[in-house]
């Protein structure tokens, strides 16, 4: 066989492919089982494929193909900043009694209106930000209202999940499949927020039946409510009206970042810039501290493993046997790869699991469309469906389990604190049924609207 | 001067299966010296004699505090009551569940140095001390070292080699 001068090898089933196989297999196995950190694994796995020369140094660190997805990382990297310096100005907290004053203390009101609040704050800033700020006061209320705190807790979870569906910052999975399909801001916003809003509709009249009746509150406790004054939360109104000029900027540098040719790590990373420096802060190692680096260490660790796999030939692999299960048909595979991405997003963790999708979407396009190549290949109108279903199932397979989204892991963990355990079984059984709900939405969406009446 | 020359030698203690509430009372009307006068903290010791914990007010505190309100600036957003409902759910947990674990403790014969060193740098008050059996003998406290420092002050012929 005669050696190709691209970065990917011919297809051989040599050792380096077994080697590289067996890493990425073992990997996973261990980030599954949780025996040990998955940060850890992951970059242990990294270390092995550069160790064994199955990837070049170089190739994982400067080439988009196989390597580390900077792009990824710096946004990841930059709303994290901003986020940690808006913290301390209390709007989370002023946003939050807000809400539940606007709910006029009723009990089923406010846990609407905080699924509302949750899926919007979702869409914009990652999940497992918004729940760390939405469930402590979702809490306090339900004390305050002496009602059941699972509702609530339960609610925030999902909600959060299927908003952050709707944008390219909403959830990691967009912002992996945004970057190495080079989709912008506004293209999510156009073929995934429609559908999210009336996911989220469908989902209120989920949980009124649910839950509507069982909230009930005495009068007198509404009163806790009502006497908060949110606006005792604004701990710095200086740095707030800082952080929103920022958060302005970056929001609308999103919305146009397709049209101006910037990559939206660009504008985050223009933004933390900005807002750190408006904060006059002398100590950053403080704010940069905060940023989540096992997150952060956990991707770059994955990208070079799924790198390793990439050139070895196994995704490729993989993409061909997809093929030949759905013959080629475009909308069954768009169908496989949502109710796929669903259940194995549901079981696993999302991540490394579009990680892996992301290449797997590409060998398929450039075995369909042989003579296409560069972004007329990434998003050929027939390819488009695919990636939105690939991020419309990964995104709300998430709810299915406890295990199944960052979020839920934390709600689940925050409540067992607070005293409230919620069991596997508890949150599958109003997380299942969400999942399933949402994502038939999605199907009968994707089938309308891309193959049927081919918008 | 060590130690177990300064030391309130050991009266009264807890046990790890305590209910906080029980707890809470034994801190209450503790011995301290000879009259009734309540206590700031008691070491926790098991049915084999060993200290496997010390539960302080601090602690009794953090027992009410929701963990969820440490998470987020939620101080301003409480309503009168709030303590004492958390107080009621508290009142039954255990000792154990609510007791520093890792204790700072000193052996019998530390020098006094050696006694503030830790109190300065972990910032505690009560040292308990433990004998070459490993058993606790006593608990020093911050307001006797402090005694032992105002009379030396004060006594120009007190030496330190003593």
């Amino acid at each position: 066989m005669t050696q190709e001068a691209t970065a990917v090898q011919p297809f051989v089933m040599d050792t380096a492919f077994w080697t590289a196989t067996i890493i990425f297999l073992l990997a996973y196995a261990v980030i599954v089982s949780e025996k040990i950190h998955k940060t850890i694994i992951a970059l242990f796995g990294a270390g092995l494929m550069l160790v064994l020369k199955i990837l070049e140094q170089h190739e994982a660190f400067h080439l988009e193909e196989l390597g580390v997805d900077w792009n990824v990382i710096f946004l990841l990297i930059s709303m994290m900043v901003i986020i940690n310096l808006m913290r301390p100005t209390g709007v989370f907290e002023y946003i939050a009694i807000k809400s539940a004053k606007f709910g006029k203390g009723d009990p089923f009101r406010i846990l609407v209106i905080f699924a509302i609040v949750t899926a919007v704050l979702s869409a914009l800033l990652d999940n497992v930000t918004t729940v760390l700020l939405i469930v402590p006061v979702t809490i306090l209320i339900a004390e305050a209202l002496e009602v059941d705190s699972l509702p609530y807790l339960i609610s925030c979870a999902l909600a959060s999940n299927i908003g952050g569906t709707a944008t390219l910052i909403g959830d990691p999975p967009n912002i992996m499949i945004a970057s190495k399909a080079q989709l912008d801001f506004m293209d999510f916003i156009y073929n995934l927020a429609p559908i999210v809003v009336v996911m989220m509709i469908f989902y209120i009249f989920a949980i009124k039946l649910i839950w509507g009746k069982k909230l009930k509150t005495r009068e007198e406790l509404k009163q806790r409510i009502m006497s908060m004054n949110e606006n005792e939360a604004i701990k710095d109104p200086v740095m707030l009206t800082k952080s929103l000029v920022v958060l302005g900027i970056v929001l609308t540098g999103f919305v146009l970042h397709g049209t101006l040719h910037f990559q939206p790590a660009t504008i985050a990373l223009f933004g933390a810039g900005l807002l750190l420096l408006l904060s006059k802060t002398d100590e950053p190692h403080h704010i940069l501290a905060e940023v989540e680096w096992p997150t952060i260490f956990f991707f770059i660790g994955l990208f070079i493993i799924i790198g390793g796999v990439v050139k070895v030939g196994l995704i490729k692999w993989m993409s061909t046997k997809v093929l030949e299960i759905t013959q080629g048909d475009l909308f069954a595979t768009s169908m496989v790869v949502m109710w796929f991405s669903a259940f194995a997003s549901a079981f696993i963790d999302n991540i490394p699991y579009v990680a892996t999708m992301n290449p797997l979407i590409i060998d398929m396009a450039k075995q369909l469309w042989p003579n296409v190549s560069g972004i007329q290949l990434l998003q050929h109108p027939d390819l488009m469906p695919l990636w939105w279903s690939l991020a419309l199932g990964a995104c709300l397979g998430g709810n299915g389990t406890a295990i199944g989204a960052s979020a839920n892991v934390i709600v689940v963990g925050m409540s067992e604190k607070a005293g409230k355990k919620i069991s596997f079984m508890k949150f599958m059984l109003y997380g299942m049924p969400m999942m399933i709900m949402t994502v038939v939405i999605a199907t009968i969406y994707v089938w309308l609207r891309y193959y049927v009446l081919k918008m | 001067m060590k130690a177990k020359d300064l030391m309130i030698p050991l009266q009264e203690y807890l046990k790890p299966d305590t209910s906080l509430k029980e707890a809470a009372n034994i801190l209450r009307t503790a011995k301290r010296d000879e009259e009734r006068f309540g206590v700031k903290g008691l070491p926790v010791i098991d049915e084999k004699g060993t200290m496997v914990g010390f539960l302080s007010i601090g602690d009794i505190l953090k027992a009410v505090f929701p963990s969820y309100m440490s998470l987020m600036n939620l101080g301003d957003f409480t309503w009168d009551g709030m303590v004492e409902d958390m107080a009621k759910k508290a009142g039954n947990k255990k000792v154990s569940e609510m007791m520093t674990k890792k204790v700072i403790s000193v052996p019998e014969d530390a020098p006094l140095m050696e006694c503030v060193d830790h109190m300065i740098k972990n910032n505690v008050k009560r040292l308990p001390v433990i004998s070459k059996d490993g058993k606790i003998t006593g608990i020093l406290y911050e307001r006797d070292v402090f005694f032992a420092i105002t009379r030396a002050m004060l006594d120009e012929n007190a030496g330190g080699g003593k």
